[in-house]
């Protein structure tokens, strides 16, 4: 069974059976983490940094931001059993236009984000697939761990 | 190189936008139509009339007693609501197939360009632009040349992604370069083969501003403003991915903050169950 993760959405699972997928990652984040001991896996699919920007769609829409989303993916994730010492993460996306700088790149602050709130919570990053001007989807499967990623026109290749 | 004539055989071969887009659009951003003109303009049309009617009545609308007649749903939905499901009825046979030369399977091209569509709206809105309809719809079919390029972009895809990946082109550029011919220019010659206004065919001309002078004129830097952001959020985008260039000083124009862009950005993402249910319209 597949179970898809929407924009500003995300799901965990520990059923073995299941994978997980995002789609077409632009300037968004789709942030996978997994512990191998009890085989729990979850995505984050994000769409900006901050949600100081609105705090009332924040409510609404956890998922739509960095700050917000990511501590309840580790939550959920811990709920099942995970244990933060053990996971592995996996960060992709963050993709930028040609020339896009400072505030209006998001996919860099998207990222920069992420690398803050994890600095200060002391995870470290596993792999990570970010940045450039390419359009990604991420998928990973709870029985094994396996992730896999493929970009817009090319074949799906596994990390 | 292509040569000129071979495109222009191959656009009369397309599956055009049907009339009814271009007559709706003059009467839609017309000060002095009224309701009842517009509604005339749809009405024409069977196969519009029923792909409006059709999503009035769907899950997303809610609506407690069935929509039977435009004027019904004129009075329920709001004037803009109506053109706007008209002109995405009327885009979805031309723009909804696959172009694999740029990466994308049936549907995918045309959920972007529904994407694209809904943030001009927004962009228009937030700059309390005129023209709306314009716009909305320059956004929704701009990348109409693609469906006649998308062959050649296979054929030439070595040659496209090393000048992409090594030599700072952008994909329009490179586009340009391999093919004599990007896919705004070719769109720009499909819409005026197919008589859209003067003003259409020039947006869609530059709507990626490669000609940065065209920026001043708001109509064209709102649909590429919100290309930018539709690029971004990432639906529907294919292999030529974020390769296009971004300016900053289109922002500046604007007045366009990096806050305006995140709040645009989060105002779509609350809304994609809109795009879901106009994505239902084929």
């Amino acid at each position: 069974m597949k179970q898809i993760v929407g924009v500003a959405d995300m799901k965990v699972s520990n059923n073995p059976g299941e994978s997980i997928i995002t789609y077409s990652l632009g300037s968004c984040i789709g942030l996978v983490i997994y512990d191998p001991a009890v085989k729990v896996g979850g995505m984050l699919h994000y769409m900006l940094p901050d949600s100081s920007i609105d705090k009332q769609k924040a409510a609404l829409r956890p998922y739509m931001f960095a700050d917000s989303g990511i501590p309840r993916l580790f939550k959920t994730a811990y709920q099942l059993g995970a244990a933060k010492q053990r996971m592995n993460v996996y960060v992709a996306g963050g993709a930028e236009i040609l020339d896009q700088q400072g505030f209006f790149n998001i996919g860099k602050r998207n990222y920069m984000a992420l690398k803050k709130m994890f600095f200060k919570n002391k995870v470290m990053i596993t792999r990570q697939d970010v940045g450039g001007n390419v359009n990604r989807t991420v998928r990973i499967e709870i029985a094994t761990g396996d992730i896999y990623v493929k970009t817009s026109g090319s074949g799906e290749v596994k990390i | 190189m292509i040569s000129l004539q071979k495109l222009v055989a191959e656009v009369k071969n397309l599956q055009p936008i049907p009339a009814v887009a271009g007559q709706l659009l003059a009467v839609a951003d017309h000060p002095d139509s009224s309701m009842a003109d517009i509604a005339k303009v749809i009405q024409y049309d069977p196969v519009i009339t029923a792909g409006v009617l059709r999503t009035c009545n769907s899950a997303y609308f809610g609506m407690k007693h069935p929509v039977e007649s435009i004027k019904d749903a004129v009075n329920l939905l709001g004037i803009d609501q109506v053109i706007e499901l008209a002109l995405i009825k009327s885009g979805s046979q031309a723009l909804g197939g696959s172009q694999k030369g740029y990466g994308l399977d049936a549907g995918e091209m045309w959920k972007y360009s529904v994407s694209s569509a809904i943030l001009a709206k927004q962009v228009a809105a937030r700059l309390s632009l005129k023209g709306r309809n314009t716009i909305f719809t320059a956004a929704l079919i701009k990348d109409m040349g693609k469906v006649v390029l998308e062959k050649y972009v296979a054929q030439a895809s070595g040659r496209i992604a090393d000048l992409v990946e090594n030599q700072h082109f952008s994909f329009q550029e490179a586009e340009k370069k391999a093919l004599g011919i990007d896919h705004a220019e070719l769109g720009a010659m499909i819409a005026k083969m197919w008589k859209f206004s003067p003003r259409m065919v020039n947006i869609i001309r530059h709507h990626h501003l490669s000609d940065e002078t065209k920026s001043a004129d708001k109509q064209i830097a709102a649909v590429y403003l919100a290309d930018c952001l539709c690029m971004m959020l990432g639906g529907g985008v294919g292999s030529d991915g974020l390769a296009y260039r971004f300016k900053d000083q289109v922002m500046k124009q604007l007045g366009f903050s990096a806050v305006d862009m995140s709040l645009i950005i989060a105002d779509f993402g609350t809304n994609m169950q809109e795009v879901e249910a106009l994505l239902q319209m084929t």
